[in-house]
This record gives structure tokens, sequence and C-alpha cells, in this order.
């Protein structure tokens, strides 16, 4: 036997099935016993490899929040331990396609939310005050950052008690988009985003930097909800925070 | 005796195997220098993706090629080019797990015909183009960029690099979070500035017909107009102030009726000579200020 034929014969039978010929060329036969060594460490490290690991169960909470909120599925069913539409949906997506379709569902909810908004009409420009505007607010509102993890989980949690998750009181728009938001950030905290350091800081601090905007804005929108101005600056935000967190999820997911 | 001069011996033998291993150290480390050129017929689009650090530097000349200088660590930073016809691709990215940002750099220096679309995209460093005129859209996470002279559909975006942009003409797209802008000297018709939390400084004339919006959610917002100028100008904001510095300049809104006289408001809205121009200044809690040139 050729050293070229035990190789074929490697590639479609395996280890185990080898023949007496084969056996016989393998005892003499340096190179070819370096082959099999190779073969032997390969297997053993894909056997030591980790089982893909299943996403965490907050991003389909998350993402059927969103899709319930936009009516796009209807039944009230639990996440987990039921067999339905969603779960076949979780059956389809793999870990390692997740990044890419949170960043998508992220910017289809962010793009559904924006456009439920309704814009600022003309005559509603025509009802403005005219000279000079008084200010809008008594009080400034007070910045309320949710930059740590642990300040977005319980915004997340005060959210899901207020029934966004159980569908008892329907959400608002901006509530919806809020809560997606600040689901999709729970995964960055542990996230090594780009491999470089200063940019890595530079997303982390913007995001920080539109989380307390976004948290000034939503306070002083609770006590001025007309307040077109502040709604139309709160909307963008929402949408480059959308943005970010889908560019740090991509950076992320590049380096895995 | 005998010994002294075997350790001798041995001491050169060291020394040169020391001196031999930092000469290849030095080389490996040392920065690699490539240069390639494309000849191109028409128009060009240059696309050049640097997921790694580094500037980029875009000049033009009379010459209808693409000319691509880089500069990087061989073992640090895989750099490949293509040509597609009249679109020359460049990507560098990191071969390195390190940490470090200064190890995983790579620098561009690209001469491009006159007219020439770009897309350009960096992490951290400077996206600089100058005498470029074509469509562009730019972008990067951290790193500033500076634009002079450049005309076309200009697209800059970042996350926390701000924007120079001088005499520049044509459409320009400002976004970010933190961010500022300066626009000076411009012949833009076509103006749309937004940053959460940067500065916007736009320093010149508003072409008439033309369309301006600036925004900023927490920074100031300032417009320095000339005397000749024709505008209407529409400033708002919630939390902050209208530093109106030019309140001799300005008349009641001739097409809204709506003016302030008052030096500090929540909004101010008035017309400069006939109003061609349409100006929209906002800021959620920064400050907006107008003054007239010198």
């Amino acid at each position: 036997m050729q050293c070229k034929e035990l190789e074929s014969l490697l590639e479609s039978e395996g280890l185990e099935q080898l023949d007496k010929d084969a056996r016989l060329h393998l005892a003499t036969c340096g190179a070819c016993q370096g082959l099999v060594a190779d073969l032997d460490s390969i297997i053993s490290a894909a056997k030591a490899l980790p089982a893909e690991v299943a996403p965490p169960d907050r991003i389909w909470i998350s993402l059927r929040a969103q899709l319930e909120t936009e009516g796009l599925i209807k039944e009230p069913a639990e996440v987990v331990g039921q067999t339905s539409v969603w779960e076949s949906i979780v059956a389809w997506m793999k870990p390692r396609t997740f990044a890419t379709a949170a960043a998508a569902a992220l910017v289809l909810a962010a793009a559904i939310f924006l456009a439920r908004v309704p814009q600022r009409s003309a005559p509603e420009v025509a009802k403005n005050p005219p000279v000079l505007e008084a200010p809008r607010v008594s009080q400034p509102a007070t910045p309320t950052p949710a930059t740590s993890s642990a300040e977005v989980h319980t915004n997340v949690a005060t959210q899901k008690q207020s029934g966004i998750k159980t569908g008892e009181l329907a959400p608002s728009p901006s509530e919806s988009a809020s809560f997606t938001l600040n689901q999709a950030e729970l995964d960055v905290p542990d996230m090594q985003l780009a491999g470089n350091s200063q940019v890595d800081a530079s997303l982390r601090q913007n995001l920080r930097t539109l989380n307390a905007f976004i948290a000034e804005c939503e306070q002083h929108l609770k006590q001025n909800p007309q307040d077109e101005l502040a709604r139309e600056y709160l909307n963008t935000a929402y949408q480059q925070k959308a943005d970010l967190l889908a560019a740090m999820m991509e950076s992320g997911r590049g380096d895995n | 005796m005998q010994p002294t001069i075997k350790h001798r011996q041995s001491l050169s033998v060291w020394s040169f195997g020391l001196l031999l291993f930092a000469a290849s150290t030095a080389i490996a480390a040392s920065p690699e220098h490539q240069e390639r050129h494309f000849a191109v017929k028409g128009h060009p689009v240059v696309v050049l993706q640097n997921i790694v650090n580094g500037r980029i530097e875009v000049k033009s000349s009379k010459n209808q090629e693409v000319v691509v200088s880089s500069t990087s660590i061989a073992d640090k930073v895989a750099i490949d080019m293509e040509q597609v016809g009249d679109r020359i691709d460049i990507s560098a990215s990191s071969l390195s797990s390190s940490q470090a940002p200064h190890e995983v750099e790579a620098n561009f220096q690209l001469t491009v015909p006159e007219q020439t679309e770009l897309q350009l995209k960096t992490q951290t460093g400077l996206i600089y183009v100058e005498q470029v005129t074509g469509d562009m859209k730019l972008e990067s996470v951290a790193g500033d960029v500076h634009l002079k002279e450049v005309s076309g559909y200009i697209i800059v975006k970042t996350t926390g690099g701000s924007l120079v942009c001088t005499l520049c003409s044509g459409k320009l797209e400002f976004t970010s979070i933190s961010g500022g802008a300066q626009v000076l000297q411009p012949s833009l018709t076509n103006v749309n500035l937004m940053t959460t939390s940067g500065n916007i400084l736009y320093d010149g004339d508003f072409i008439r017909t033309g369309l301006y919006t600036m925004r900023s959610g927490k920074g100031l917002v300032e417009v320095r107009f000339s005397g000749n100028d024709s505008f209407d100008l529409n400033a708002r904001t919630n939390l902050g102030v209208v530093d109106n510095q030019a309140a001799a300049f300005l008349k009641p809104d001739t097409h809204a009726s709506r003016h302030t006289a008052s030096r500090y408001a929540h909004s101010l809205f008035g017309t400069v000579g006939q109003g061609l121009a349409k100006v929209e200044l906002s800021s959620y809690s920064g400050t907006i200020r107008i003054l007239k040139r010198n």
C-alpha cells in the first residue's frame, strides 16, 4: 500500500476502519504515522471544544416583547416551554447569527418606533408660540443616566412590572423602544468590542453619554409630554443608541 | 592565559548573538511601507475599510491613477488591495490579539484623481481629505475628520470624532454622538449637522435657496453670518438660551411674523436680508449663539 492510498482510506473510512494492509503500511511508514498522530490530536481538540452556547433568555424575551408590541405575534404565550411559532424562530436562530439578527431587530424596532411617532405637522408649527417663548419647564430635569448594567437591570425589571412582558398594559412606543434598547444593552458590558482599548473606551463612553441624554429627555417628557422638540431629540437619541449598540454587537461578534 | 582567550571568544559569540537577535526583532517590529498604483479611466471609487487604528490621508493629483501608500507592522496588520474596473477596494485588519493600540495601526496616504468618489472607514485615526470632488462617505469611531476644499455630497458619521470642514461645497451631512462640527468658509447649499453632546460652529455664508439645519442635544450651536447673507432664521432650545448677538441685523420674520428683540430667549425667529435661505438651529439644553462676522 502507498501513502496516498492510506490517506484516501483515512478520509473515507476513518481511523477505526483500517484494514490489515493499511495497518501494516502504517506500522512501517513514519510519514503516515505523523498524519495519523495529527488526525488524533485534531479529533481530541474538537472533542474538548465546548458546545455552542445558547443566547440568554432575556434576549428572546426582549424580541418577543417587541414583536408583541408591534402586533407581529398575538398569542400571549410563555417564552419557555411551549411549541410555538416563536420557538421555531428560536430554533432557526443560531448563536453565530444572533448578533446580526439582534442588531437588525434593533434597527427595525427603532424604525417602526420612529415611524409611529407623529411627526410635527404644518398646522402644529403654525400654532407655535410666536415671539418670545417662555420656558417650558419650571425645573430643569435632573439627568439620571442608566450607565451601569445594574441600573439597566433595574430599568428592565421596573418595566416588566409595569406590564410590558405580560401585555396587561400596552406600552407606549417610547417605553417599548426604551425597553428593547435596554434589553439589548445587557449583553454589552461583558462584550469585548473592537479588540482595541481606545475604540472600546470611546464606544462605552458614548453609550453612557446617550444613556444620560435619554434619561434627561425622558424625565423632561414625563413632566412636559407635549414638548415636541424634546421628543424629537429623544427619538434621535433612541436611533443613535440603536445604531451604536448594533455597531458594538458587530464589533464584539467580529472578535469572537 | 588559555581560559581568558576562551572566555573572550565566548563573550564575542554571545554579543554577536544578542546583536543579531536585537536586529531581527527591530526588523520584525519596524513599520513596513508599501505603495501600489492603480490606473483608472473615469471617475474612480475608492473604498477603504480600516478595521485597525490609523490615519487616512487623501489628496488629489492630475494623474489618472490611484496611488495607495500604506505603513503598518507586517505581522500585526493584513492589508488587502483589489481593483475592479474603476473601483479600488482596500482593507486593513488586525492579525494581532494585542490590546495595545499602537501595535495594530495602519496609516494610509492616497493620491486620487480630482474627481473621485470616496468611502473611508477607520477606528481612531484622523481622516483627512483635500481637494477632492465627488460624493464621499466618511466614518470613524473616535477619529476626527478634516476636510479641505472638497466638493460633493459629503456624509460624515462619527461616534466621538469631530469634523472640521474648510472651504467645502455641495451638500454636507454630519451625525455624531459626542463629536463636534466646525464648518468654515463653506459654499454648501444643504447642511444637516446633528450631534448629541458636541458643539457646532458654522462660520460662513448661506447660499440663497439653501437649507441649513444644525442640532445639538447638549452642546453650543454657533452661527456667524455675513452682512450680505439672506436667510430666515428659526432657533429653538428647550433648556438652554438663544444668545442673539446680531439683533441689529435680524428683522422680524417676514414670512411668519415672529421675532424677538430680547438678547436671551428660548426661541428666536427672524430674517436677514430677503430671507432666501432657510436656517434652523436647535438645541435641547445647550446655547444657541447668533452673531455677525466683522
